[in-house]
């Protein structure tokens, strides 16, 4: 039983620390619920009869996973590097594949311009056209003439 | 050369796929002679196979061919594999015989009809079943081939099934049959119950694992499985009505081959039949019986296919009786015999229809021997071989089963013999009233031609026309065959060619030991009975058409066994159908399905709710039942 | 540092014997290929181009896998790279049953493609990524390859899931399928570290050793190690209580991806999960086999009922294959080798009968891929009786009707049950077979009777979102955004196209690769019904290295 009294302690800590956050959220929020008029964006006083959409750059999000790819060969070349010589022309071998792998998925990500900053240039058409309506449907689904019917 | 036994099968089957794909545009005639190939080639493999077994030395002949593992579940292990060995090769060797002849004869009946290769396909298919049936390794392959000739038979009696009779007919000898099955599925229940496999040899090796009750049970189910097949009593009325399909169907199936289905499953679980005396009684008792009622309705028919069949059904009884009585030998000989003559009669008589325009009624016919001489010579051979003349192979075959009857069950030797003279009888009745008499036909042919099925020959003519080669040369070669057919198994020969099956029955096989003086004197007797049997019926029918008092009503309708059927088993089950269907169905059936049916549905819809749609539910589901698991693992530590 | 560069001075490289990763290599190598070209060449490739690359590799792995199966023939089965592979019959099998399931799917998803106007060939290079996942869970040999397997699996599966950008349900199916997928992986590396804890190895045959050899005092930690084990394996195979995601999943991915997944996640699921529980696990029997009783019977009964009330196909299909899930689960529960003869050959079976349902489905749904209502089949044989026949026969294998391999395959489970002395077990599968057959007849009734589908149904309700009432998907996805109702994604042209395009739809003719496709399923699943000795034999020859 002792063995597991570490793994109980942690598991009691998780669990109070979880129930403490929700208490703590409760006590320190506003305690007025925010009306519907207060989360308005506001428009010069008018009442907005569309909501805005909202957009996501979402190119920052894109190169950051992209930078992670690279980020983990890092850590793979690290190791490697260290015991090159022992790991002699196998391991050469091996990191050349993995080297050749990343370099694949690298040039992919080029040729589809996931690296080009600023307004797209060469955007590849995989999804078809793309229309006006399509466009702002994708990103704010209020913001489709449709979606206003079916809700 | 014995391994080209799979070829048997394979070349009807190949023929039948051939047809199914391309049958249409092969058309008429040509779909007719693919099929035929289909099946000479088979003969000829068969004939190959043959020769490779002969061979062989006497007690080496049985080979198994397997083709493939066709169900292995658990403990049933079932192969589809071929047994060869001479009982098999018999059989094979004269159904691929007899079956290429009537191929023949078919393209030329079958001409300008519309479905002319689907009639092909059928024959092809039936064909490749009914070797599969002779030759499976197991009861279970043997089942397969049971069943497809079964099938084969309804499309083919029902192949005219724009006719309500040919279709209800058809109808009629699936039920007939399907219900014999029964039988024939519940032994393969018990056979595997006790013996824990299908295959014969291994059967056979474990006999001592059933006993001799359960033997009996095995031997009086597959009985009645072969009683339905073989039209024995009290299944036989389908046979007749039958004759509703094209007639070299009725040689095909409902004479030569596929009856004799019953008679070869009989002697191939001869092992276990001989160790089951009530179980041969049975069979030689219903045998004759068959083989009396049978000759004694088929004394006043007025349909000559109709005659025919019943003529089968009474055949049929006799190779029954020799089962019984344990001439196994005597029952095949009887059996190739059999198919000679009778195929030679069926044809002869669809030469007559053919001749006529499709008029079946004997009663409508009368002086064709001046007509159709070459239907006539070699319809005689036929007539005179099934009603025992000798020297014709009727006589010799009908004799052996005779002598075997006398020697082991004299009481059913009696039955026999006054069933002989009757069969002399109905069968010169049958000759009189087509072949001698007067010209009843020309009312016939005054019709205005055209009308049905065999065209080509308008009635300007107006006489009966003779057929066209292809279906004469059948007819001629079937009528030698009748004629020396009883070559195969003279009793004074001991290697005649049919003692080769003696391996296969072995010292099960009945020994009549008879006196050379016993065997004279009741081969006089038979041929006496015979002469009779013509010598009444020649002059009486061929006067005058029509006896009454010879045709009594009891006769023409078959013992009123269909009517007897109807008021005992149709009428109650129609009203039992009837209450099941408007008080047990919907009331209680009904009632019962659709509450748990609603059961079900509402726990669907109930637990549907579950299906919120939101992953942090879905989660919260995974987190449940992981501590639920993690929970019943704590509760085994403590 | 210094430790880590003492322990590096003694490197001892395993050897390396790549032909028996080679179904993985090529599947890999066929998918970087497919990557590479594509990068660098200027125009998008030409589908049929990406299809005959991916149908290649299918065929070359289905062919190294072969040869793999031919070497355990004659050499008997081995460990390869220091024990982290294993070459034994059942991954043989594994390898041949995805290869299988990659060649069909990609037929099927060529067509997709073709009327979706998807181009690139990022639908055929996630599949094979995701394939060469599955057939590592089928040979791995250690828990850690197996959790390398599944991710690889299951991240190009996620993609995969959300890859029809034109139709919002696809990308809410993705996320879930990601945020749940995820979830379980946690679960599952966790009970990997608990068994560690326990045994001190990770090693397949080593924790059935260390079990072997050692009496544990305290078997708490491998028990709760095998629970969470449990847990992440019942998650990847749909099993009650693990299945949620599975409906939402399996409507919202593109048709020809559900397919993929139901059989080739469902058949890397489950080769590691036989292989761990019965082989490793095989002394901790007494412990897992309530449990995972349990989990068989709620699977088995849920995955019927549920299906009753389903109104969209894919939706049903989705249940139904829950309801599989305990079929093969029967098979595992007995923990036998009968038992996993049984749950291979049903996995084998329903591979081609689900790939080849969803590829009938992808037919029906017309362009954009959204007509799953079972009206939709209303008298569907007489506007395309191929693809009514095919499908009924596919849905009767289902069903479990003889003379299918269906039939066989829920023969095999149920009687390796029925001898494993879990009779309570069987009585439930042939109960809940008995309600499947009746959702599986509705479909087949509804092709057969008369009358055109209603139309309204599936044209007003907002185009290709048409069905999303039966799955109401409330702010699942983003709490900000309620997705309820279906809007037109992007649908906009597509929907409106419906109605137009009504005629050319009701004639519903599969495009010649789908009629590939179908074809070899319903083929497989007829002849193979009727002669099931070569499947059965192979199913048997596929042991487990131990058990």
């Amino acid at each position: 039983m002792a063995q597991y009294l570490p793994v109980l302690l942690l598991l009691a800590l998780s669990t109070v620390f979880a129930a403490l956050s929700f208490v703590a959220s409760s006590l320190l929020a506003p305690r007025k619920r925010p009306t519907a008029a207060k989360v308005a964006p506001y428009e010069c006083g008018i009442v907005p009869d569309v909501e805005p959409p909202q957009r996501f750059p979402v190119r920052f999000y894109l190169v950051a996973m992209i930078f992670i790819i690279f980020d983990i060969e890092i850590v793979f070349l690290y190791p490697w590097a260290v015991t090159y010589r022992e790991l002699g022309t196998f391991g050469l071998v091996e990191v050349l594949v993995f080297a050749a792998i990343v370099f694949v998925s690298f040039v992919y990500l080029v040729s589809n311009g996931a690296l080009d900053w600023g307004p797209a240039k060469r955007l590849r058409v995989a999804m078809g056209e793309r229309t006006t309506e399509s466009t702002v449907a994708r990103v704010g689904p209020e913001g489709g003439p449709r979606a206003g019917r079916a809700a | 050369m014995i391994h080209a036994a799979f070829l048997v099968f394979l070349l009807p089957l190949a023929g039948a796929a051939v047809l199914a794909l391309g049958g249409r545009r092969l058309g008429d005639p040509l779909a007719g002679w693919v099929g035929t190939a289909g099946v000479a080639g088979a003969f000829v493999a068969a004939c190959v196979t043959t020769g490779g077994l002969l061979s062989r030395a006497a007690p080496a002949r049985s080979f198994d061919q397997t083709l493939f593992t066709w169900i292995p579940v658990g403990g049933l292990n079932v192969k589809a594999a071929l047994l060869v060995d001479p009982l098999s090769m018999t059989m094979a060797l004269f159904v691929t015989g007899v079956s290429t002849l009537i191929h023949l004869y078919s393209i030329g009946y079958m001409r300008g009809d519309e479905d002319y290769p689907k009639f092909f396909l059928y024959l092809n298919l039936f064909v490749a079943s009914m070797v599969i049936l002779v030759m499976g390794d197991n009861l279970l392959f043997t089942f397969v081939g049971w069943e497809g000739v079964g099938v084969c038979s309804y499309w083919l009696i029902a192949f005219w099934f724009g006719r309500p009779s040919a279709a209800s007919a058809g109808k009629k000898a699936f039920l007939y049959n399907r219900l014999a099955d029964v039988g024939f599925l519940l032994a393969i229940f018990l056979v595997f119950e006790r013996t824990g496999t299908l295959q014969y040899h291994g059967i056979f090796a474990h006999l001592g694992a059933i006993g001799p009750s359960s033997r009996t049970a095995i031997c009086l189910l597959l009985f009645a499985a072969a009683a339905g097949k073989s039209a024995q009593l009290p299944l036989f009325p389908w046979l007749a009505d039958a004759m509703e399909g094209p007639t070299p169907v009725s040689a095909l199936i409902h004479a030569a081959t596929m009856v004799t289905a019953g008679v070869y499953l009989m002697c191939r679980i001869n092992p276990i039949l001989h160790t089951s005396h009530p179980a041969q009684l049975v069979v030689a008792s219903v045998g004759a019986a068959t083989a009396f009622v049978a000759a004694t309705i088929g004394c006043a028919q007025d349909d000559i296919k109709k005659v025919l069949a019943y003529s089968t059904v009474s055949q049929l009884g006799y190779m029954f009786l020799a089962v019984g009585t344990g001439a196994y030998e005597a029952a095949i000989f009887l059996m190739v015999a059999h198919a000679f003559f009778k195929a030679e009669l069926f044809l002869g008589a669809g030469s007559v229809i053919h001749g006529l325009d499709d008029e079946q009624d004997l009663k409508r016919m009368g002086n064709l021997r001046r007509w159709m001489p070459l239907t006539f010579g070699t319809f005689v051979f036929g007539w005179l071989a099934i009603a025992g003349i000798p020297p014709l192979a009727g006589f010799w075959a009908k004799g052996d089963v005779l002598d075997n009857a006398w020697a082991r069950f004299p009481v059913l030797w009696v039955v026999g013999l006054v069933t002989a003279a009757l069969t002399a009888y109905y069968m010169s009745r049958l000759s009189a009233l087509a072949f001698w008499g007067d010209d009843r036909w020309r009312e016939v042919l005054a019709r205005p031609a055209g009308a049905t099925g065999s065209g080509g020959h308008p009635g300007h003519d107006a006489h009966p026309h003779e057929a066209p080669w292809v279906m004469g040369v059948p007819l001629v070669v079937l009528a030698l065959l009748s004629f020396v057919g009883g070559a195969l198994l003279l009793p004074w020969r001991p290697g005649a060619p049919l003692h080769w099956l003696a391996p296969v029955f072995g010292g099960r096989l009945y020994d009549a030991h008879l006196s050379g003086t016993t065997q004279w004197v009741l081969g006089v007797v038979d041929a006496a009975v015979a002469v009779l049997g013509v010598a009444v019926a020649l002059p009486l029918w061929s006067r005058r058409p029509v006896h009454d008092r010879l045709e009594p009503e009891a006769l023409k309708r078959a013992w009123f066994l269909d009517d007897v059927y109807d008021a005992v088993i149709g009428r109650p089950s129609q009203a039992a159908a009837r209450f099941a269907a408007t008080v047990v169905d919907v009331q209680v059936i009904d009632g019962a399905v659709n509450g748990v049916g609603r059961l079900a549905r509402g726990a669907g819809s109930g637990l549907r709710r579950v299906q919120t749609g939101f992953v942090r539910q879905y989660a919260l589901g995974i987190v449940v039942g992981a501590v639920a698991l993690l929970a019943f693992m704590a509760s085994r530590v403590w | 540092m210094t430790a880590l560069l003492a322990a590096t001075a003694h490197v001892v490289l395993p050897k390396i014997a790549y032909h028996s990763i080679l179904p993985v290599l090529v599947l890999l190598g066929g998918a970087a290929a497919l990557l590479g070209v594509s990068a660098l060449v200027r125009r998008p490739l030409d589908t049929s181009a990406v299809t005959a690359v991916t149908v290649l590799t299918a065929l070359g792995s289905l062919s190294t896998a072969l040869v793999q199966w031919a070497d355990v023939r004659n050499h008997g089965p081995h460990v390869a790279i220091d024990g982290a592979i294993v070459q034994d019959g059942f991954s043989a099998l594994i390898g041949v049953l995805v290869s299988c399931a990659v060649l069909l799917a990609a037929l099927v998803g060529d067509s997709w493609m073709r009327r979706e106007e998807v181009r690139g060939p990022e639908f055929q290079v996630l599949m094979l990524i995701s394939a060469a996942g599955a057939v590592v869970m089928g040979e791995a040999n250690d828990l850690v390859v197996v959790f390398l397997g599944l991710e690889i699996l299951s991240i190009a599966l996620y993609v995969l899931a959300a890859f029809d950008a034109r139709r919002q349900q696809s990308g809410e199916a993705g996320l879930k399928y990601f945020i749940l997928g995820s979830f379980s992986s946690a679960v599952f590396v966790y009970g990997i570290a608990l068994t560690y804890g326990a045994t001190g190895t990770t090693n397949l045959p080593q924790i059935a050793d260390y079990l072997a050899r050692n009496v544990l005092l305290h078997e708490g930690l491998l028990l709760a190690g095998i629970a969470l084990l449990l847990v992440g394996f019942a998650f990847k195979v749909a099993a009650v209580p693990f299945h949620l995601w599975t409906p939402d999943v399996y409507q919202g991915a593109p048709t020809p991806v559900t397919g993929f997944m139901a059989a080739v996640a469902k058949a890397g699921g489950f080769a590691a999960f036989l292989r761990v529980f019965v082989s490793s696990f095989g002394l901790m029997r007494n412990d897992w086999q309530p449990a995972v009783w349990v989990v068989a019977a709620l699977t088995l009964l849920l995955g019927a009922v549920v299906a009753l009330v389903q109104r969209d196909v894919k939706r049903m299909l989705a249940y139904s294959s829950i309801n599989h899930a305990g079929f093969v689960l029967i098979g595992l529960q007995a923990g036998t080798a009968k038992g996993v003869e049984g749950a291979l050959y049903y996995l084998f079976t329903y591979t081609f009968m689900v790939i080849g349902s969803f590829a009938v489905i992808t037919v029906v749904g017309g362009r954009g891929d959204g007509l799953h209502d079972l009206e939709r089949y209303r008298g569907l044989a007489r506007r395309s009786p191929w693809l009514a026949i095919s499908f009924t026969v596919l849905l009767l294998g289902q069903a479990g009707i003889p003379f299918t391999t269906g039939f066989l395959a829920k023969l095999e489970v149920v009687s390796g049950a029925v001898s494993g002395g879990s009779t309570v077990l069987a009585v439930v599968a042939m109960v809940s077979a008995a309600i499947a057959a009746f959702f599986y007849l509705r479909v087949v009734f509804l092709m057969y009777s008369s009358g055109a589908p209603v139309v309204e149904l599936s044209a007003a309700g907002a185009g290709p979102g048409g069905e999303v009432r039966s799955l109401s998907l409330p702010a699942g996805v983003s709490p900000s955004v309620a997705v309820e109702g279906g809007p037109a994604g992007a649908g906009g042209g597509v929907g409106t196209a419906v109605a137009e395009d009504e005629d050319e739809e009701i004639a519903t003719i599969p495009p010649t690769a789908t009629a590939v496709a179908i074809s070899l399923c319903v083929g497989v699943t007829v002849i193979f019904g009727l002669w099931p000795a070569p499947l059965t034999g192979f199913a048997h020859l596929a042991q487990l290295l131990i058990h």
